[in-house]
């Protein structure tokens, strides 16, 4: 049997779901300039949110889903103008957010354990009775497509809205030079709660859609936030196009890796893949 | 009482840590995250030596100091090349890739299983094998290392390490290689973290890879900003207490599990609620 089909597929299917993780996480960075290691907890956050809504209080799968996505959306937002603001108000220096942002994934992870307990739970509904679609050779389920569809769909709007409104060029500005932006009367940190609420929104819909597919537990923030930021590193910090590129890439080198080697050293050739391009292209593959 | 001695000789382990720590960290201004990278490989090294080859306790310790001596040579020559969040980041992904490397090379490590059966240090005839003896190893590896680290901040080496986290361009101009300088440090760090490691894994007898996790350099990172970076006193003030206050949670009857969330959600509270108010920790000389 030929495997390389499903080996593209499965790289694909995890490319899009690193580039929701990946468009939130340079978002962030680029109108705050930090590493926010806690970007991934919010993945967890929306993944929990679903449960509880539709398998604990009996919600609708789709409302539940919507609710779960502006819940992740909120509790970033939250932690924007709690920790965030309070310390760039002080200017406290990047290396300062980002170990608060560690505080804030350590104590977030923690909470999410205790409520929770650390058992590994679907979010899918009738498990076994999913559709399979047959693409080749290989195999794609109907979780998959929706995967698919959905980050590509949510690219296209991000890509939008960035592009063509006014609230995309203020974040552009603050991107650019918060300074200046602030001096031509932009108020930049409503922009910057704005992009953290849209950016842990797509984070929270990445760790939805994964409940789908296989399932959430309170330790995966961490391990999406690292294939997130070598995503990021991969197409050049602060890119979110190149991002997107990054997961796509990231996705193939690993899918690719574990046919070789065992799955179990998944995170571990991310990291190779993430030390050689901060050795040799740190600025990533789209250097400018 | 037994329990008392059980505290103290944690306390002493995550004082090793702490004070090794805080040389990169406070002293150098690197913000390193794979400290229990270290602490794993030193407690590896004891448990294979003595389960499988029956090796004295203090070759064990020597072993482990060489292999982590190698293994943080080959990192820090990729590290020194970086700073700041860079620096964070790539750390932290070695630790993922050390953690992954105690995990899954089962054949070796025994995976997830562990090593049991890990003897008591016995040097020169003597067997510490009560806990109040064991103590006094330990505290006598503290002093050793705590000795060291103070003579090499207040030497000459101490002032250049301050110097390049202060402005490392300067100090470069004045014709220091400051690569070395980064790399040395850390590797001297890196030694006593394995020492920690084997006292660990002789104390408790038996290790498996979950010790060694991110969350645990997370740890020792909150213990050392705490206490205040650049200061060695402080990293054993930050030990006592982040040993000290999970204890209490013990009395208030929460059960175990939760207890070492609790115990997660502390540490993530105290270094976002230390960024804001009081970034340089308790008794600090350098802030981030």
């Amino acid at each position: 049997m030929n495997i390389i089909p499903q080996l593209i597929i499965n790289s694909i299917i995890a490319g899009a779901i690193y580039s929701l993780v990946a468009l939130g996480f340079n978002l962030i960075y680029g109108a705050t300039k930090f590493f926010n290691l806690a970007h991934g907890v919010m993945a967890t956050v929306g993944g929990y949110a679903v449960f509880v809504l539709s398998k604990v209080l009996g919600f609708h799968i789709g409302v539940s889903v919507i609710l779960g996505v502006l819940c992740a959306g909120f509790v970033g937002y939250g932690l924007d103008k709690i920790v965030y603001l309070p310390l760039r108000k002080k200017r406290a220096s990047n290396m300062i957010l980002l170990v608060a942002s560690l505080g804030v994934f350590t104590a977030l992870e923690a909470i999410i354990a205790i409520l929770f307990t650390s058992q590994f739970r679907t979010l899918a509904q009738h498990i076994g009775t999913q559709r399979i679609y047959e693409v080749g050779s290989a195999i794609i389920t109907q979780t998959q497509v929706i995967i698919l569809i959905a980050s590509l769909v949510l690219m296209a709007i991000l890509g939008f809205v960035l592009k063509k409104t006014m609230f995309g060029k203020a974040v552009k500005a603050v991107s650019d030079d918060e300074e200046v932006a602030k001096i031509i009367g932009i108020n930049t940190n409503k922009i910057i709660g704005y992009v953290f609420f849209i950016g842990s929104a797509i984070a929270g819909l990445a760790g939805i859609l994964i409940g789908f597919d296989t399932g959430i537990e309170p330790v995966m923030g961490l391990r999406l936030l690292l294939k997130g930021v070598i995503a990021s590193i991969i197409g050049g910090v602060g890119n979110i196009y190149g991002g997107v590129a990054g997961s796509f890439l990231l996705g193939l080198v690993e899918n690719f890796g574990i046919w070789k080697i065992s799955a179990e050293w998944k995170d571990a050739i991310a990291f190779v893949v993430l030390i050689i391009f901060l050795l040799f292209r740190p600025k990533g593959i789209f250097q400018k | 009482m037994e329990y008392i001695i059980h505290l103290a000789i944690l306390f002493v382990l995550y004082a090793i840590l702490g004070v090794s720590l805080n040389l990169v960290v406070g002293y150098t201004g690197l913000l390193s995250v794979t400290h229990a990278a270290f602490y794993g490989i030193g407690a590896y090294a004891t448990a294979l030596l003595s389960t499988l080859f029956e090796v004295p306790f203090l070759i064990s310790v020597l072993i482990g100091i060489v292999v982590a001596g190698f293994f943080s040579f080959l990192m820090g020559m990729v590290l020194s090349r970086f700073r700041g969040d860079y620096y964070a980041l790539a750390s932290l992904g070695f630790n993922v890739i050390m953690y992954s490397i105690f995990l899954n090379w089962a054949s070796v490590t025994r995976g997830p299983l562990g090593i049991a059966g890990i003897a008591k240090p016995e040097i020169g005839g003597v067997l510490f094998s009560s806990n109040l003896l064991f103590l006094l190893l330990a505290a006598i590896c503290l002093v050793g290392i705590y000795g060291i680290s103070r003579f090499m901040v207040s030497s000459s080496f101490g002032r250049v390490l301050k110097a390049i986290r202060e402005d490392e361009t300067v100090i470069t101009i004045f014709g220091y290689r400051t690569l070395d300088y980064k790399l040395v440090v850390f590797v001297i760090s890196a030694s006593m973290a394995a020492v920690a490691g084997s006292l660990f894994a002789s104390y408790i007898s038996f290790i498996d890879p979950s010790t060694f996790t991110v969350m645990e350099s997370i740890f020792i990172l909150a213990i050392i900003i705490l206490g205040g970076l650049a200061n060695i006193k402080g990293s054993m003030v930050g030990a006592l207490f982040l040993i000290l206050v999970p204890e209490l949670l013990r009395f208030v009857g929460l059960p175990n599990d939760i207890a070492g969330y609790m115990r997660q959600f502390l540490y993530g509270i105290i270094l976002i609620v230390l960024m804001l108010y009081r970034p340089q920790g308790l008794i600090g000389e350098y802030k981030l």
